[in-house]
């Protein structure tokens, strides 16, 4: 099915530069099982993967516009790193919104539509996730602040070098099924980190990313995010299914074997050496031999 | 509870889970299973400390790349020529100690 | 810091200009920090490149620095190192299966300034020293491999590095390859022989955390004060021994293995671990240690005799990757060794660059710095060590009989009379399988050796 994201994509001729967001985190932080306290070390700390498709994909709207790519970042002095992995890969400015602290979703999206606002971004690109798993709120905050439209949680993304300003990309939905989703600038879209897989940064890069200037901004001030109410606050509590127990009639010994499928025959586990394509001719086979594949 | 004086056992999945590994997307070593079919010693086996190479039924090995140390015990120890093709991973990737 | 809307020109172009330099040290290892250092402060462009994403991310070691000398390159250095304990007392340890032989010393004069070694993490000291040759100038480029040797200057003079990045030649007048064990730039200067495995060790470690308290209780340690333990016998049918160092709040216990002999064994270096640890005598230190890091890396053990040759023209090798690293014993000493010869190759990389001779004649200042110092002058004195060290009598046979002779001389017999040390040592010596005729020589190894 496809559904425009918002009324029709009237292409906006002069999409601005595209604004890449990253976070930065420790990618291995440490939790005390009993105080719950967070034990995080710089080193370990990077963009995500979804941070990282997303830079990937504002470089290639921005070549395919004729634009250029901002990096934006909001965090410590140390997360300058991941604005710097940013510039060697050729985005050509960087925005760090200093916060000593992690911010809320609210405070962290507020801050980021701030830069969108001050260098003219139009297109916004996110992860979906960071290594935190945080509420994930952060685009369609963003979205939110900014007016604009949304193309969340990207599992495929394209531009088109004939329609600037214009993306178009596919979504999950529940149940297995898919999304085409159409956006036209000012847009906020995210990206799982399997949409693309950042470029090798040149050498001439990192040579020069080294000593680039980095603008620091103040953090926005109050959050403009408007405020809702949720709906529901009880656990989610999918609908069950109601599946056929053994035979009542059986002799109990049948049923457990029946229910735990202990003495059920299973295949042999193979170990088998294959060319890709024959290992997944393969790997079919023997799902359908299971009866897992029809 | 466990008392103070007990050695606290590890798996050796937990023992390479302490460990950071920036996996690349490229293999840096490769390991020709065929040229190790003829091999008598087996060396990198029990010495490659990160416990990568598994010797399968048909005589050949199964390498994996993902939590190597880098050490290059493995092309040291084998005198098979041919069967271990070592390079470092892509910079940036594979392991980084914290705490040695 | 501005606010939003005002706005700084940023310029991250790198015109082919930038990618070219004086010198090009590959490997921010002590060895390399300490010559770009030096390159730095003489005012000459560097590039320090680094294949990890932070300077000693790639690198372990058992756990004591000897940074003495630092004291005229960095003066005070005590005061900002980044130090876990300092080590006051260091002991020697025999073990067999059952008994053990400690010989302990302690000095409280290395726990005060000039102190003597000190434990410290590689990620933390490394980092540290990379950031003093950044002070000075260096340019310290992370996560880029250098993949080869640009050899197109006259003559094959080496001209830079090629790396594993897109437009990736790095053009320098000099490379001083600081790279570590495995070296492939030395190799494919030609400078190494083919690589014996006979000359390497592994070292498999774990780091185990434990309250500061402890450690200090257990080990009878003043706050901040730490021990050295160096273990033989602990290895098996390995060539090898272990280690046992105290960090501020963890422990630092391992192997270290001969390649050949680890080659045969069929024993994994962590199972030996897991044995060192469970000895008697180390069993209570190690008690209740949480498991927060496993490592390994290679030594080159060899030492003097694996060597490569050190210079090449435009190309000089320093620390580890010129096998620079001192195992001999009680002695396990690399990262001094490496900074010191990675002063040496800075001053003598520099002095060439001044005299716009970077030919082998115009760096062989390098190798008569090395051998006027401590790291040629030790590594000389202390060339046949490596070879006594691993051999069999040495790893099992001694440790047995020293044992056996101290157990003898302290069991009390009564009512039978002591006996007298020389007989019961002529006893155990005759029952050992040791011959005196070996003995005598392997003493005089020893002392020519070491004396
Ligand atoms: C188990 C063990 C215990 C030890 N115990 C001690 C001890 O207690 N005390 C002591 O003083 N010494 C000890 N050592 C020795 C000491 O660690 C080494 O001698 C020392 O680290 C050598 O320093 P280096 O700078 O020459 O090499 P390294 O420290 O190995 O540094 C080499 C650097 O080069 C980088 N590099 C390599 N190839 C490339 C490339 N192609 N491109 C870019 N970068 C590259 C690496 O990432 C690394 O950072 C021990 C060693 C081991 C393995
Ligand atoms: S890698 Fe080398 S040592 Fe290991 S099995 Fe193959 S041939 Fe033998
Ligand atoms: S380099 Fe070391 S850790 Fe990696 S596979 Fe070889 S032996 Fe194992």
């Amino acid at each position: 099915m496809t559904v425009p994201a918002a009324p029709g994509p009237a292409p906006a001729a002069a999409p601005g530069p595209v604004l890449a967001c990253r976070q930065w985190a420790d990618r291995r932080a440490d939790v005390d099982p009993l105080t719950g306290t967070v034990t995080s070390d710089p080193r370990s700390a990077a963009a995500s993967p979804a941070d990282d498709a997303a830079l990937e994909c504002a470089l290639r709207m921005a070549t395919a516009w004729g634009t250029h790519v901002v990096a934006v970042t909001v965090g410590p002095p140390g997360s300058e790193a991941v604005l710097r992995e940013a510039l060697a890969a050729g985005a050509e400015r960087a925005v760090r919104v200093d916060a000593p602290e992690p911010g809320d979703a609210a405070s962290v999206a507020a801050a980021i539509a701030g830069v969108a606002g001050m260098v003219g971004a139009r297109a916004v690109l996110c992860g979906d996730m960071g290594w935190g798993r945080g509420s994930g709120a952060v685009p369609a905050l963003v979205a939110a602040v900014l007016d604009a439209r949304q193309a969340l949680g990207l599992v495929d993304l394209a531009t088109d070098p004939e329609q600037p300003g214009v993306v178009t990309g596919w979504r999950r939905l529940d149940g297995g099924r898919r999304q085409h989703l159409r956006a036209a600038a000012p847009f906020v879209a995210s990206v799982e980190g399997g949409v693309a897989l950042l470029r090798r940064a040149p050498l001439a890069g990192v040579l020069g990313a080294g000593q680039a200037t980095i603008e620091v901004v103040a953090p926005a001030g109050t959050c403009p995010v408007p405020s809702w109410t949720p709906s529901s606050t009880g656990p989610g509590r999918p609908r069950t299914h109601v599946v056929d127990g053994p035979d009542p009639d059986d002799p109990v010994r049948r049923r457990v074997e029946l229910l735990t499928g202990l003495t059920a025959e299973r295949p042999a586990r193979r170990v088998v050496r294959a060319e890709p394509v024959d290992a997944a001719h393969q790997l079919i086979a023997a799902l359908a031999d299971w009866g897992e594949w029809s | 509870m466990i008392p103070a004086s007990a050695p606290v056992p590890v798996s050796f999945e937990d023992r390479m889970a302490t460990v950071d590994f920036r996996v690349a997307a490229d293999a840096h070593i490769t390991v020709d299973g065929d040229a190790c079919r003829g091999c008598s010693t087996r060396a990198c086996v029990t010495a490659c400390p990160a416990n990568l190479f598994v010797p399968m039924a048909d005589g050949g090995i199964l390498f994996n790349y993902e939590q190597c140390f880098e050490c290059g015990t493995c092309y040291l120890v084998c005198d098979t020529a041919g069967a271990i093709t070592w390079r470092y991973p892509e910079g940036g990737h594979g392991v980084a100690f914290r705490r040695s | 810091m501005s606010a939003p809307g005002s706005l700084t020109a940023s310029d991250n172009a790198a015109s082919s200009d930038a990618a070219r330099f004086d010198a090009v040290v590959v490997g921010a290892g002590p060895a390399g920090s300490a010559a770009a250092l030096v390159l730095a402060r003489r005012g000459h462009r560097v590039c320090l490149l680094e294949r990890g994403p932070y300077p000693g991310s790639k690198n372990m070691y058992g756990g004591v620095v000897y940074p003495r000398i630092l004291d005229e390159l960095l003066p005070g250095w005590w005061e900002e190192a980044p130090v876990q304990r300092w080590v006051t007392r260091r002991a020697t340890m025999m073990l067999t299966a059952d008994q053990a032989l400690t010989v302990d010393f302690r000095s409280e004069a290395w726990g005060q300034p000039p102190y003597n070694g000190a434990t410290a993490l590689r990620p933390d000291f490394d980092a540290w020293l990379a950031a003093k040759a950044v002070d000075a100038g260096a340019l310290l480029v992370t996560s880029t491999t250098a993949t080869g040797l640009l050899r197109d200057g006259p003559g094959g003079t080496v001209g830079g590095v090629t790396t594993d990045r897109p437009g990736g030649d790095l053009r320098a007048r000099v490379v001083v390859a600081c790279d570590g064990v495995n070296s492939f730039l030395a190799k494919e200067a030609g400078l190494y022989g083919k690589p014996d495995p006979a000359n390497y060790t592994l070292g498999a470690k774990e780091v185990l955390a434990l309250p500061a308290a402890t450690i200090e209780d257990r080990f009878a340690l003043g706050p901040g004060q730490g021990a050295d333990f160096e273990i033989i016998g602990c290895t098996g049918d390995i060539a090898g021994g272990g280690f046992l160092y105290t960090n501020r709040d963890s422990l630092a216990v391992g192997v270290v293995l001969h390649l050949p002999a680890l080659a045969a064994a069929g024993v994994r270096p962590e199972q030996l671990i897991a044995g060192l640890k469970a000895h008697p005598a180390v069993a209570p230190l190690v008690a209740g240690g949480e498991l927060v890091e496993y490592s390994a890396h290679l030594i080159p053990e060899g030492g003097y005799d694996m060597m490569p040759t050190l210079t090449g023209p435009g190309m000089l090798v320093a620390g580890d990757a010129a096998a620079m690293c001192l195992a001999a014993g009680i002695w396990l000493e690399g990262v001094n060794f490496a900074i010191g010869s990675g002063m040496a190759a800075g001053e003598s990389a520099a002095e060439a660059l001044e005299r716009g001779d970077v030919s082998e004649g115009g760096l062989s200042g390098y190798e008569r710095r090395l051998r006027d110092g401590f790291v040629l002058q030790d590594h000389r004195r202390l060339r046949h060590a490596p070879h006594l060290l691993l051999s069999d009598r040495v790893q099992r046979r001694y440790p047995q009989l020293a044992c056996d002779i101290v157990e003898d001389l302290f069991t009390v017999t009564n009512p039978e009379p002591k006996p007298g040390i020389g007989r019961l040592v002529r006893r155990r010596v005759a029952s050992s399988g040791v011959r005196l005729r070996h003995l005598a020589a392997d003493s005089w190894r020893a002392l020519r050796t070491f004396g």
